[in-house]
C-alpha cells in the first residue's frame, strides 16, 4: 500500500445506517476505498447500492437524522473528515474536495443568479470581495463553456445541459484536489452526456484532480477510470483497475453488469438481465447478499459472508467462489 | 411592471361592481324596512311612505342600484339613511381605527410568526418549538371573541394593565384587541413557514450549499429562507381578509368605533349605503394586499418576475 500522503482519499471500513423508527437500513458496509492523487475511481452498482451515500460521507454531509455513520475512517490528504470540526468541515467543503450532484434541475437554488451561486464558494474560500468573486465566478462560467455574460442569469434560463455545467463550474470554482461527480450525466440527454464528460476529463487533466465518478453506466467507467470499485447492497464486492474489472473480472455480479449491456454485434442476442430485484436494504439476505440473484451460488453463500480474496495487488473480489482458488470460475 | 399593476386595479372594477351587486340584493331581500327602524316609535305609514320617498327607497331595486353605482363609480358613496350625512365622512373617521388595530397586528404576527417558524423548523426537537406548535395550535382553533374576552377577564379585569374597550388611551388600546385579532393569523404565519422551511431545508441546492462550505446560518437565511418565504407570504396576503373579517368580531368584543362595528351596526339598520361603503373598502383593501403579494413573489422569485415582462 501506497503511503497515506499520497492518496488524495482514503476510506477504510466505513459502515453508515439510516435508522428511522425501529428499522435500520443498512446503506454502507465496510467500504475501503483508495484515490491516489490525480487518479480516477468508478463507483459503480445499481440504484441503491449506497453509492450517494458514500460519496455524501466524504464532506460528511450524510443527512443526520436520519443517516449515522457507525464506523470508519475517511482520509482527506491524511486527515479524517469524521473527526473535523464544523468549522475545518467548511474549510474542506467545496475547497478541497467539491461534489457534482446528480440532478442539476434541482442543485442549483432557483432565486440565486448562477454567477452569485458559482461566487460564493470562491468568496468563502478565496476570502475575496463581491465584485472579485464575481469576476472568478465568470471565467469559471467561461471554462465549462458559457459565455460569462450569462453570469447575471437564473437557472430556470438554463438548459438541463448548461445547468449541468454550472454545478461543475460551481465544485470546481476553488480547484479542490477531489471532486466526487455523482452520476453527473444520468439526468442529462445522450450528446449533452458526452460533452459533460469531455469537459470534466478536460479539467481533470489539466488540474491534476483526483475523482471520484459514480455512475451505473460502464462506458462512462471505461471512457474516464484508472481503478473500479463495484458496489452491491452497500458492499464492495469486486474491486481493481480498469483492466481488471473489464478484461479479468471475477465476481458474478460484475459480470451480470456487463452481459446486461446490450451487444451491438450480435443485435439477435436477447439482453441478460440480472434475475431479481436489489434487495430490501432493511432486511439483507443472510450471508453474500448477492445468492438469491446469483447463478453460481453454492450453500455456503446463503450462511456465511465470503472473505476477501485478493487476486493481485490492486484486484481483490468477495465472493465464496474464490475460497481456494485465483483463477475465474466464471 | 406598471402596466401590470395598471391592469390588475382596472379589474377591481367588474368586482366591486358584481360585490355591490350581491350586497345590495341581500339587503333588499332581508326583511326589515330602514324607516322603519330610523323612525321608531314614531313611525306611521304616511310618515314612512314620505321618508321611503325621499330617501329613493321608493323606487325599483335596479333603479336604486343603478343610481347607487353611477355615484360610486364618481367616488361618492352616497348619504347614510341613518344620519344623513356622507358615508365617506364617517367611513374615514372609522378607518383610521381598524387600520391601526389591523397594522399593528400584521407587523406582531409577521415579526413573531416568521422567525418562530424558522426557528420550529431548524430546531424542530427543542423545547421552544414543540411548545409553539401547541400555541399555534391553539391559535388556529380558539375562536376570536372567546379569546379576546379571556384577555380582556385576564389583563384589563384581575391585573388591570390594559384598558378593556375604546380606542381612548392610544397604543395600550391596540394591544389587547391587536393580540386577539391576531392570534390566528400569527398561528397561520407560524405553521406555514415552518412546513414550508422544512420542505425547503431537505432541497438539493441547500445539499449543494452545504457542499460549498457555506456556513449553518447562511444556508438558513440565505438559501432556504427566500424559497421557504413563498408560501408564508402567500397566507400573509390571503389572510388579510380574515383579519378584515375577525376586526368585525373584535372591534364588537372591545367596543371599538372602527369599520368592522359600523358594519355591524349598519347591518341592524338595514342602512344599505354604508353597508356598501364599508365592504367596498374592506374589498378595496384585500384585493390591494393581494396585488402587493403577486409583487412580493415578483420581487423574491425571478421566475414569477420573468412572467410579468412578457
Amino acid at each position: 500500500m501506497a503511503d497515506e500522503m499520497k492518496n488524495t482519499l482514503e476510506i477504510k471500513g466505513l459502515t453508515i445506517q439510516y435508522v428511522t423508527g425501529d428499522e435500520v437500513v443498512h446503506a454502507v458496509t465496510g467500504v475501503n476505498i483508495t484515490i491516489p492523487v490525480g487518479k480516477t475511481l468508478g463507483l459503480v452498482g445499481e440504484t441503491g447500492a449506497g453509492k450517494t451515500t458514500t460519496a455524501l460521507s466524504i464532506l460528511n454531509l450524510v443527512p443526520d437524522p436520519p443517516g449515522k455513520i457507525i464506523s470508519g475512517e475517511i482520509f482527506l490528504e491524511g486527515e479524517d473528515v469524521l473527526k473535523m470540526n464544523d468549522k475545518r468541515l467548511r474549510e474542506i467543503r467545496g475547497n478541497m474536495v467539491a461534489m457534482v450532484f446528480q440532478d442539476p434541475m434541482t442543485s442549483l437554488n432557483p432565486i440565486k443568479t448562477v454567477g452569485e451561486q458559482i461566487a460564493e464558494g470562491i468568496k468563502i474560500h478565496r476570502k475575496v470581495d463581491d465584485k472579485a468573486s464575481l469576476e472568478q465566478a465568470k471565467s469559471m462560467l467561461e471554462l465549462v463553456g458559457i459565455p460569462g455574460g450569462r453570469a447575471g442569469e437564473y437557472p430556470h434560463q438554463f438548459s438541463g445541459g448548461m445547468k449541468q455545467r454550472v454545478v461543475i463550474a460551481i465544485a470546481l470554482a476553488c480547484s479542490p484536489d477531489l471532486l466526487i461527480a455523482d452520476e453527473p450525466t444520468t439526468a442529462l440527454d445522450v450528446t449533452i452526456q458526452a460533452q459533460v464528460l469531455k469537459l470534466i476529463n478536460e479539467l481533470r487533466e489539466q488540474s491534476r484532480m483526483s475523482m471520484l465518478m459514480i455512475t451505473h453506466d460502464l462506458g462512462i467507467v471505461a471512457e474516464v477510470c484508472d481503478t473500479v470499485a463495484i458496489m452491491y447492497a452497500g458492499r464492495i464486492v469486486e474491486y481493481g483497475t480498469l483492466e481488471d474489472i473489464f478484461d479479468h473480472l471475477r465476481h458474478p455480479y460484475t459480470k451480470g453488469l456487463f452481459d446486461s449491456l446490450p451487444d451491438i454485434g450480435n443485435r439477435r442476442a436477447e439482453l441478460k438481465p440480472i434475475r431479481g430485484l436489489i434487495p430490501d436494504p432493511v432486511n439483507l439476505p443472510p450471508g453474500c447478499a448477492f445468492h438469491p440473484r446469483c447463478d453460481y451460488a453454492k450453500p455456503e453463500c446463503s450462511q456465511q459472508l465470503p472473505a476477501i480474496k485478493r487476486i493481485s495487488d490492486m484486484h481483490y473480489v468477495q465472493c465464496h467462489l474464490y475460497a481456494d482458488t485465483d483463477m475465474s470460475m466464471l | 411592471m406598471i402596466e401590470y399593476i395598471i391592469r390588475r386595479l382596472i379589474a377591481l372594477i367588474p368586482i366591486i361592481l358584481v360585490l355591490t351587486l350581491v350586497v345590495f340584493s341581500i339587503l333588499h331581500m332581508t326583511p326589515g324596512d330602514a324607516t322603519v327602524i330610523i323612525l321608531g316609535s314614531e313611525y306611521t305609514e304616511e310618515l314612512g311612505a314620505a321618508l321611503r320617498k325621499e330617501l329613493g327607497l321608493d323606487q325599483p331595486m335596479l333603479v336604486q342600484y343603478a343610481k347607487y353605482v353611477f355615484k360610486l363609480l364618481q367616488g361618492d358613496f352616497g348619504m347614510s339613511y341613518v344620519t344623513r350625512a356622507p358615508v365617506m365622512d364617517q367611513l374615514s373617521v372609522r378607518l383610521v381605527n381598524t387600520f391601526w388595530i389591523v397594522i399593528c397586528a400584521m407587523v406582531l404576527c409577521v415579526s413573531l410568526g416568521i422567525p418562530i417558524g424558522i426557528l420550529a423548523a431548524t430546531r424542530p426537537n427543542s423545547v421552544f418549538s414543540q411548545s409553539m406548535m401547541v400555541v399555534s395550535l391553539m391559535g388556529v382553533s380558539m375562536p376570536i371573541f372567546w379569546l379576546g374576552l379571556l384577555l380582556i377577564l385576564l389583563f384589563s379585569v384581575y391585573l388591570g394593565w390594559l384598558p378593556s374597550s375604546g380606542m381612548d388611551q392610544g397604543f395600550l388600546s391596540l394591544i389587547l384587541p391587536a393580540v386577539t385579532l391576531g392570534f390566528n393569523y400569527m398561528a397561520n404565519i407560524m405553521r406555514t413557514t415552518r412546513s414550508s422551511m422544512l420542505e425547503a431545508i431537505r432541497q438539493d441546492y441547500i445539499r449543494t450549499a452545504r457542499a460549498k462550505g457555506v456556513t449553518e446560518h447562511a444556508v438558513i437565511y440565505d438559501h432556504a429562507l427566500g424559497n421557504a418565504l413563498m408560501p408564508t407570504i402567500t397566507i400573509i396576503g390571503l389572510n388579510v381578509g380574515m383579519l378584515l373579517g375577525g376586526v368585525v368580531l373584535t372591534e364588537t368584543v372591545f367596543s371599538i368605533p372602527g369599520t368592522g362595528r359600523l358594519l355591524v351596526e349598519a347591518i341592524n339598520q338595514r342602512d344599505t349605503p354604508c353597508v356598501l361603503g364599508a365592504l367596498v373598502v374592506m374589498a378595496f383593501c384585500v384585493a390591494i394586499s393581494n396585488l402587493i403579494v403577486d409583487l412580493i413573489y415578483a420581487y423574491i422569485d425571478p421566475r414569477v418576475r420573468a412572467q410579468y415582462r412578457r
